[in-house]
């Protein structure tokens, strides 16, 4: 197969993940294309140097990362502690909720999280990534892609069971 | 371990993807064991699944695909034979030049005089240069292995122009400027011009 038709396939087969990816990241669809974009474009000048092809997808989540994080201000370094009981204290979140928003809106909570904390959040939906591979990909420790998805979830709950005690809009 | 710890930890299983996690075996069992508990469990892998599906809805743009390829730089390791095509195309054109020129210069019965000059610049694998551009360190391997495989080498000055760099007649300067690929360096030459071919005939090399 001719490197143009292997690049078109790995294309075709990434592009969407990655794209949605960005789009949890960034909350924009431009930037979502553009980030999908440049981590194709760095593939196809870096890439040869992957010596495993199993690797491939980590690979480009780990690009795309790293290409989002440069376009992001650095903030200070969140500490990781375990969930403490008053965190832990999960909100009431009924199982319809999710169903009463739209995609815009949980991509708006989703922005609304700790920056730190979305990336491996939005993995863990969108992918189907162990939590070892989840933590490859943004090149963390897996104690913490593991406290960073508890905490990003609670954030998210929190977020979604104000809306569910909002009273539902007539159309 | 209640079920409170119990929760903390299940609030991360997403279903069958975490089966083989060892983290979660044993809480699964507990599950089985806490009607409560297989009850929140349940409620927590269907909003899994709800958030899921509602990210996975979202399509990226339907021309995405098409300017991801459009604009796909030149891949690596590229078509060595093209590269070959490339630089004999080069060599052939250069040759084309130097003999019309020769001709003209007969006819004339003029000789274009080496002037002596200093350079200092990046070197070049031209045939990489010329053809896609190529050039500074994310390219030095590349460059490094198309110089030491007998492409043309060149060197781009400070000041924008770029020279062919030759050795005297038999005496390819290859082997000695592949390891500077990429790099910084100040080379004193002869320089000749030949119909808007400039060439540098070494003469030393010194690493900037």
């Amino acid at each position: 197969m001719s490197a143009d038709l292997e690049f078109e396939k790995l294309v075709k087969l990434y592009y969407r993940d990655l794209y949605r990816f960005g789009l949890g990241l960034t909350g924009s669809e431009g930037d979502a294309a553009d980030l999908t974009q440049e981590t194709f474009y760095i593939w196809a000048n870096k890439g040869h140097q992957l010596r495993n092809p199993g690797k491939i997808k980590g690979w480009l989540f780990t690009t795309l990362h790293r290409e989002f994080l440069k376009t992001c201000r650095r903030r200070k370094r969140l500490v990781d502690e375990p969930i403490d009981e008053g965190s832990a204290s999960l909100p009431d979140v009924p199982p319809d909720c999710v169903n009463r928003i739209d995609s815009q809106t949980l991509l708006r909570f989703l922005r609304e999280i700790d920056e730190d904390f979305r990336a491996p959040l939005v993995l863990y939906y969108l992918e189907d990534l162990s939590y070892k591979e989840i933590a490859d990909a943004l090149a963390i420790p897996l104690g913490t892609v593991q406290s960073r998805i508890s905490r990003a979830k609670l954030q998210l709950f929190r977020r979604l069971t104000e809306t569910n005690s909002l009273p539902v809009q007539e159309k | 371990m209640n079920t409170k710890e119990a929760k903390q930890t299940l609030l991360l299983y997403r279903g069958p993807i975490d089966d083989g996690d060892p983290q979660f075996r044993e809480l699964l069992a507990h599950a089985q064991r806490d009607p409560e508990l297989a009850r929140w469990l349940q409620e927590q892998i269907s909003r899994y699944n709800a958030i899921r599906s509602k990210l996975r809805e979202i399509e990226p743009p339907s021309d995405l695909t098409e300017r991801i390829i459009r604009q796909r730089p030149i891949p690596f390791p590229r078509d060595w034979m093209q590269i070959l095509k490339i630089a004999a195309a080069v060599v052939i054109s250069a040759s084309i030049t130097a003999a019309s020129l020769g001709l003209w210069q007969r006819e004339r019965h003029s000789v274009v005089q080496g002037q002596e000059i200093t350079v200092k610049g990046e070197v070049l694998d031209m045939t990489c240069y010329i053809a896609y551009k190529l050039s500074g360190p994310e390219h030095a391997k590349c460059a490094r292995d198309c110089i030491r495989s007998g492409l043309p080498v060149g060197i781009k000055g400070d000041d924008g122009k770029v020279y062919l760099l030759t050795g005297k007649a038999g005496q390819p300067v290859n082997a000695d400027l592949a390891d500077y690929a990429a790099k910084i360096v100040t080379i004193k030459g002869k320089k000749s011009i030949r119909d808007g071919f400039a060439q540098l005939q070494v003469e030393e090399i010194r690493k900037f």
